[in-house]
């Protein structure tokens, strides 16, 4: 990032590697993105397993919605090449209809069925 | 979303098997098919239905983390607890539960198994709908 952050030429920017939008790289509040706010699509640029830098640099799908004891929503990705997994939190621009249906998807199919648990 | 090969993506027709398992969890002996959870304390069979792959505790679903990067490598020297974090959806419909190491921060993803806690799973998918402020923010931007 730049010291000065109104020098629109050094503004820094990401293109999303699913659907090629272009990303400011701070997010409203200014926070670091790590995913697209429309497809949610990340990519693989750190090792979590050894630490640093990856060398994979890897599309990373979003397969999950994980929520915190505080209630902040993540989202979990993994990569399409390597299968590592991460977790980073949701911005507040991020796409709602994909999250909300990323959340709702294990309803959707339920490997057992779901009105047994109504006599409970 | 657009779906580049969807014949493969069609009921997992091309989805690569399950890989297969050479390694023991235990040193041999009695305690070689069968382990005790680290949260709930059951002691549970290595043998599950529905997956060889068992790594998780059916009654709180709480794992172990022993494994680097490969699944079942037994690599890591960690061995902190695993709580599961969230609830993922293959394309083919199946449930897989997403572990974090309480001790590390990595995780982990492994397939839910026939006896797995049906109350713990279905309260674990509930889990971003009980706050419905975002849900109503979603049907608003429909």
């Amino acid at each position: 990032m730049s010291d000065n952050p109104h020098n629109i030429l050094q503004i820094d920017t990401f293109t999303c590697a699913w659907c090629g939008l272009t990303v400011t790289t701070a997010a409203a509040d200014g926070a670091r993105r790590e995913h697209c706010p429309s497809c949610l699509h990340s990519r693989h640029v750190t090792d979590h397993v050894a630490g640093g830098r990856s060398r994979c640099e890897g599309r990373m799908t979003p397969i999950a919605i994980a929520v915190l004891r505080t209630g902040d929503w993540q989202v979990v990705h993994r990569c399409v090449r390597c299968d590592e997994l991460t977790a980073g939190p949701v911005q507040p621009d991020d796409n709602q209809l994909i999250l909300m249906r990323m959340a709702v998807r294990p309803l959707a199919q339920p490997p057992f069925p779901l009105e047994a648990l109504g006599s409970l | 979303m657009p779906r580049r090969n969807p014949s493969r993506a069609r009921a997992g027709a091309g989805r690569r098997p399950q890989r297969h398992k050479d390694v023991l969890h235990g040193a041999g002996g009695h305690r070689a098919d069968a382990f005790r959870c680290v949260h709930c304390r059951l002691e549970v069979s290595l043998t599950a239905p529905g997956t060889v792959h068992r790594n998780h505790c059916p009654h709180c679903l709480t794992s172990r983390h022993v494994d680097r990067r490969v699944p079942g490598d037994r690599a890591s020297d960690c061995r902190g607890r695993m709580e599961p974090l969230a609830l993922s959806t293959r394309p083919d419909g199946e449930w897989m539960i997403v572990h974090r190491c309480l001790s590390c921060g990595e995780l982990g993803v492994n397939r839910i198994a026939g006896d797995d806690n049906a109350l713990a799973l279905v309260r674990m998918a509930l889990r971003p709908l009980r706050d419905t402020t975002r849900a109503g923010r979603t049907l608003m931007a429909l």
